[in-house]
């Protein structure tokens, strides 16, 4: 089933255009990458999906719905959750708050123990340090709860912005393995990324985006053995 | 001792007030990130509104506070949605606005105070409530006093469990650490910040509520409040709301001990204590 779908966008800053024309599709438990190079778009791309800026023309669409436009709190009611690149947790804040925060709209509050409860089963080291605040986590433990917050508001659909960006390079094997953990329990994943040779092993499909227009795009495999893919970001 | 002991306890009296009012402000810059010179005014609001029930109804001064919280909440939400939004709209940055607002905040300031004095003139007013003395062993304060204390504690305690364990309190907090973040997680901003701006005006009117119990009032008693709201927020550290609660009580503590030596000097000394602070440590007690 297709879960979102992005049509024809195209996005200005003041009179610059930063996307052009770009397309892309996730479907239902997929994980799919968009990988290019500082500067491509790929934030930008990310946050005209969750309405922190708008397009010029074109539309998304998430379950069959036209969510072009709408403010960011809707499209998280509607079951779309985004990790910003640096996971953005709010330092002076605990664990439980942070997670807590992740259910603040209304219908979330309600069932955030449960929730919190499960995100805890995934990452049990949070719980061990629930009153610890954010700020003195070490970087495995912030992303585990920049993930856990994600999911505190129960989405079908998560956004990773550069989930690896900055991290020791096991941190990011780990924070890869984590991804597959929640996929595989239920969740559809699209990941923004500049470690192209990482995240292509995990993902299902990618797509290369290049001074904003999709240059090209295909399965994980098929990208691996594209040249240009090759010679531009895997250096081979 | 017993000299040392009435100093301290008279330092906790003036603080109290100090630190409900530092709050609002607090509260108005840390998250809304506007620098309410007009502060002052909704303090002056608060304790006209009361002295107008207490003295034509006969209504308790202290239950006044159901009156005036709601109408300057009202007063405060208004304030923001119309002008501080409409001009943040309009800012090319934060930094601009930052310091746009801060003109726009001594604008209603003048238009506040304009109006309270077409409206309650410019006299000195008063009224007077529990002004007898309480005796605790060889100490002796006045009972009006006592109150304001008591009353500005609960209602810190009352504010900071708010902060601390409600959703909207939790929100208001993410809000001020990472705005961006916090609109990620479905909060909505512009409203947060509007209802920051008009709990800031809430707990103003809180103080004005308190000042009049005690002290003399007049509608252009503003600016002094505001001034001293300012130097316990630098005190306390720019943004920290638990910094301001403690600043107002050490800045209380503060002004009784050089009272002690000379009344006189303790706004000479507050302006004092400011300026070495912002030379010495900017960022305050609690600073982030």
């Amino acid at each position: 089933m297709l879960m979102l779908e992005v049509k024809n966008l195209n996005v200005f800053y003041g009179n610059v255009q930063v996307l052009w024309d770009v397309s892309l599709d996730v479907k239902e438990g997929e994980i799919v990458v968009l990988v290019g190079a500082n500067g491509a778009g790929k934030t930008t791309l990310l946050n005209t999906i969750t309405g922190i800026i708008q397009p010029a023309s074109g539309s998304v669409t998430f379950l069959g719905k036209d969510i072009t436009g709408l403010p960011p709190n809707e499209i998280v009611e509607m079951g779309i959750s985004y990790l910003p690149e640096g996971g953005r947790l709010f330092p002076d804040m605990s664990i439980q708050e942070n997670l807590e925060m992740g259910s603040f709209l209304k219908k979330s509050w309600k069932v955030r123990k449960e929730r919190q409860e499960k995100v805890f089963t995934f990452f049990p080291r949070l719980q061990e340090r629930r009153k610890q605040l954010a700020k003195t986590l070490s970087g495995g433990e912030r992303q585990m709860l920049a993930m856990g917050r994600c999911l505190m508001s129960g989405p079908k659909l998560c956004f990773f912005d550069e989930l690896s960006y900055g991290l020791a390079p096991k941190l990011v094997k780990e924070s890869f393995q984590m991804l597959q953990m929640l996929r595989d329990n239920g969740l559809t994943i699209f990941l923004i990324e500049q470690n192209v040779n990482q995240s292509l092993e995990i993902a299902d499909r990618a797509y290369v985006l290049e001074n904003g227009r999709i240059v090209s795009h295909g399965t994980s495999e098929e990208l691996k053995q594209s040249d240009h893919v090759r010679k531009a970001y895997l250096g081979i | 001792m017993i000299a040392i002991i009435n100093t301290l306890i008279n330092g906790l009296l003036l603080g109290g007030i100090y630190a409900v009012t530092a709050v609002g402000l607090s509260l108005q810059y840390g998250v809304a990130r506007i620098l309410n010179i007009g502060h002052g005014e909704y303090i002056m609001v608060g304790a006209f509104i009361t002295w107008m029930l207490h003295t034509t109804t006969g209504i308790n001064p202290l239950l006044c506070l159901v009156v005036v919280g709601p109408v300057l909440f009202v007063i405060g939400y208004l304030v923001q949605r119309f002008l501080f939004k409409t001009l943040k709209d309009r800012s090319p940055s934060p930094a601009a606005f930052e310091g746009s607002s801060m003109l726009l905040a001594f604008g209603t300031l003048f238009i506040i105070q304009s109006l309270a004095i077409f409206i309650w003139g410019r006299n000195v007013e008063g009224y007077s409530y529990m002004a007898y003395s309480v005796y605790l062993g060889p100490l002796r304060f006045s009972a009006n006093r006592l109150v304001i204390l008591i009353f500005a504690i609960l209602i810190c305690i009352l504010f900071y469990l708010f902060l601390a364990h409600t959703r909207i309190g939790k929100a208001i907090r993410a809000s001020s650490q990472d705005p961006e973040a916090a609109s990620l997680m479905g909060v909505k901003i512009n409203r947060m910040l509007a209802i920051c701006f008009a709990l800031g005006a809430m707990m103003a009117g809180f103080a004005g509520m308190l000042i009049s119990l005690a002290y003399p009032i007049n509608t252009t008693m503003g600016m002094q409040y505001t001034i001293i709201a300012i130097i316990v927020v630098v005190l306390g550290g720019l943004g920290s709301i638990l910094g301001s609660l403690i600043g107002g009580f050490l800045l209380g503590i503060f002004g009784a001990i050089v009272s002690n030596f000379e009344p006189g000097l303790t706004l000479a000394a507050y302006y004092l204590l400011f300026m070495v602070l912002l030379l010495v440590k900017p960022s305050g007690i609690f600073g982030r």
